[in-house]
């Protein structure tokens, strides 16, 4: 059944302009429900707008297993967090998952030196923007703190030599993992030690992440977090890790750990399960208008519970370790010489309408290959800024607002696809004729996942397939 | 070549000298000097590094009147060296340098074959690190050291000697960690 479309609210932040019209809002735009393409993806718990005590809940039940006995009372605990859980479906559910980290931390060991470290990407006055919008100073009594890759680091001995992580991170006697097991750049992390990759990025130096990005290769750059996580520093002050479980209905769940390898496990089961099926729905998009719109950059802005990325790289199945993107972790090469590539981009995208998003990371390959409009003066004067692409506005148009804009991608992408990445869960916005398209699709795709791609993906993984699907049930 | 549109401003009266605006500057553009952080023009790229850790909002990007514009020609150095530059640093005189910038390999060998001895300075001869200044610090010290020069980290935290690759993989590791692909990435990276 298609539905009115329900876009994520957005937060305002100096990155971007102040929010505007959404796409949801233009004629011919629906939501298409995920449960109807897919009924086995898990079931939300939570989706943003219900009620948010369900979190609160779900976190003190996974946090009841979780063995808090290192934690004196006169000891200070870190909750280590990301800038992007505060982006999933505007940051409500993971807020107060870690709100409740904190008062069952307090509350089990008497410790109220319990500070919060949000880590970001690029956009270094985030970590401070969230925690004014969400008044985490106020909830963490004034020990709440940005931790940003560019400040003092701290060294950590590790299997390949000293490593960086972010001095702030590791300035308490325990650390607190707060997560989420949202998709993001599949590109990256290729579903390997997903669990612990923020231990060489969000706390990690920016030496660190170049090592993990730049100079380890698009499959074996995700040994990087894990030689930091079993690093003796690390663990030496390491006590437990709480994640949001996500799929693309929305939050399904928290589950909370020691054994963060385990949860991995369990992260990866629920990401094949759920993201493969909507990742290889994207696939099969032949031709499309996308339409960024929420609060973020381009690349992990959400659609249909799934980031833009996975729409950009979708023409190649990345779940797959046998497939060797064009990606950071081999320097964006292509051969033969002479050429360097920016980064792919799905040749399904026919045309790109920025309508509202952030700063905040290199993105050039986006006007690169796609022909791009940006919605509004605001927006172009703020990417003409851009440190980190230089010349995007060279590669791309403007438009005085989003119905012109929509209508000039239309005449260049001759297509009435239209596929919206508004931050939203449970549906996917998008045009009718995609959305019809999309749902005679999905039944294929369905299949292929369950009995072709699923059993492959776990093989590669050293994992005997039967045997996990049996265990998943 | 680069354009540098852009140029930090230190609102004076603001300003308390806290000193961690040079502590993240890429090129030493900024410093605290008689208890105010000042901005040498000619070598501010306008990365936001300054601007984003001032702890009181002392400083802003403002327009320059005309763009600083940097770059290196590779072809006006030795192409041989510049090859066996790259070779021993074990990076392709193609791939990027800097994502935001848009930058090769090849510029910043040339950059090093041209003089330049500190990331600084090749930052300041092709205008690399002007973006997220995060990913091209890296390969410039691998090309640096690669050319023989003697790594000094500068005092405080702008940057930290560190360059690990693939490469510094042992075969005990290869082994201790199957199902990481170490071996299989350095195979293609062997074919570029």
């Amino acid at each position: 059944m298609l539905k009115k479309a329900s876009p994520s609210r957005m937060r305002k932040s100096i990155y971007g302009p102040d929010p505007g019209r959404r796409a949801a809002e233009l004629p011919g735009i629906v939501g298409l429900e995920l449960r109807e393409l897919f009924p086995d993806i898990p079931r939300q718990i939570y989706i943003e707008g219900g009620d948010i005590s369900v979190i609160r809940k779900a976190t003190e039940e996974a946090l009841e297993k979780v063995d808090m006995g290192m934690i004196r009372p006169q000891d200070s605990v870190n909750i280590l967090t990301s800038q992007y859980g505060f982006q999933i479906m505007n940051g409500e559910a993971y807020t107060e998952m870690v709100k409740t980290i904190k008062d069952v931390v307090e509350q089990r060991t008497g410790c109220e030196n319990i500070r919060l470290r949000v880590a970001t990407g690029f956009r270094l006055r985030e970590p401070e923007e969230i925690i004014r919008h969400f008044k985490l100073k106020e909830y963490f009594k004034g020990r709440a703190a940005p931790a940003l890759y560019i400040e003092k680091g701290v060294p950590i001995e590790t299997e390949i030599g000293t490593l960086y992580g972010i001095a702030k991170i590791y300035d308490a006697d325990w650390i607190i993992h707060a997560h989420h097991g949202e998709l993001r750049e599949l590109d990256m992390h290729r579903m390997m030690n997903r669990a612990v990759k923020p231990f060489s990025m969000s706390y990690a130096r920016m030496e660190t992440r170049a090592v993990h990005h730049i100079s380890f290769g698009p499959r074996s750059s995700n040994i990087v977090p894990r030689l930091i996580f079993e690093s003796p520093f690390v663990q030496s002050k390491f006590t437990f890790g709480c994640f949001l479980l996500t799929s693309p209905q929305g939050i399904i769940g928290v589950d909370a750990g020691h054994d963060m390898y385990e949860l991995d496990r369990k992260l990866m089961m629920i990401g094949f399960k759920s993201y493969g099926k909507v990742r290889e729905l994207m696939s099969e998009v032949r031709e499309c208008i996308a339409v960024i719109d929420a609060t973020g950059e381009p690349r992990y802005m959400i659609g249909g519970g799934i980031t833009f990325g996975n729409l950009t790289e979708a023409e190649m199945d990345l779940f797959d370790l046998d497939n060797i993107p064009v990606s950071l972790g081999y320097g964006l090469y292509e051969r033969p010489p002479g050429a360097p590539k920016l980064k792919s981009v799905n040749p399904a995208i026919k045309a790109l309408v920025l309508n509202h998003m952030w700063l905040g990371v290199p993105q050039m390959e986006l006007p690169g290959h796609i022909p791009t409009i940006v919605v509004g003066r605001d927006l172009a004067e703020i990417l003409s800024s851009d440190p980190m692409n230089h010349n995007f506005m060279r590669y791309v148009v403007s438009a005085e607002n989003l119905e012109t804009a929509m209508a000039f991608a239309e005449k260049i992408a001759k297509t009435d696809n239209v596929m919206v990445f508004d931050g939203a869960f449970g549906a996917l916005t998008c045009s009718r004729p995609l959305a019809e398209y999309l749902k005679e699709r999905a039944p294929a795709v369905n299949k292929r996942v369950d009995e072709k791609l699923m059993p492959k993906w776990l093989r590669q993984r050293g994992i005997d397939p039967e045997q996990a699907l049996r265990e998943s049930v | 070549m680069v354009e540098i549109k852009f140029l930090a401003r230190v609102i004076g009266k603001e300003c308390i000298a806290c000193g961690e605006c040079q502590n993240v500057c890429p090129t030493e553009a900024i410093k605290v000097v008689d208890k105010k952080a000042r901005v040498t023009a000619k070598k501010c790229l306008a990365c936001p590094n300054c601007r984003g850790v001032c702890p009181v909002n002392a400083i802003k990007m403002v327009r320059r009147r005309e763009p600083l514009r940097m770059g290196v020609d590779p072809l006006e150095v030795d192409q041989v060296q510049l090859t066996e530059l790259c070779r021993k640093a074990r990076l392709h005189p193609h791939q990027w340098l800097c994502l935001c910038t848009a930058t090769r390999v090849a510029e910043g060998a040339a950059a090093v074959l041209k003089g330049a001895r500190t990331p600084e300075e090749i930052a300041l001869m092709t205008g690399i690190r002007s973006g997220c200044t995060a990913y091209c610090l890296q390969t410039s010290l691998r090309l640096l050291k690669a050319h023989g020069v003697q790594i000094t980290p500068p005092p405080g935290h702008r940057w930290y000697d560190t360059t690990q690759t693939l490469w510094d993989v042992t075969e005990e590791m290869i082994k201790k960690y199957p199902g990481h692909f170490l071996e299989e990435d350095k195979k293609v990276f062997r074919k570029i």
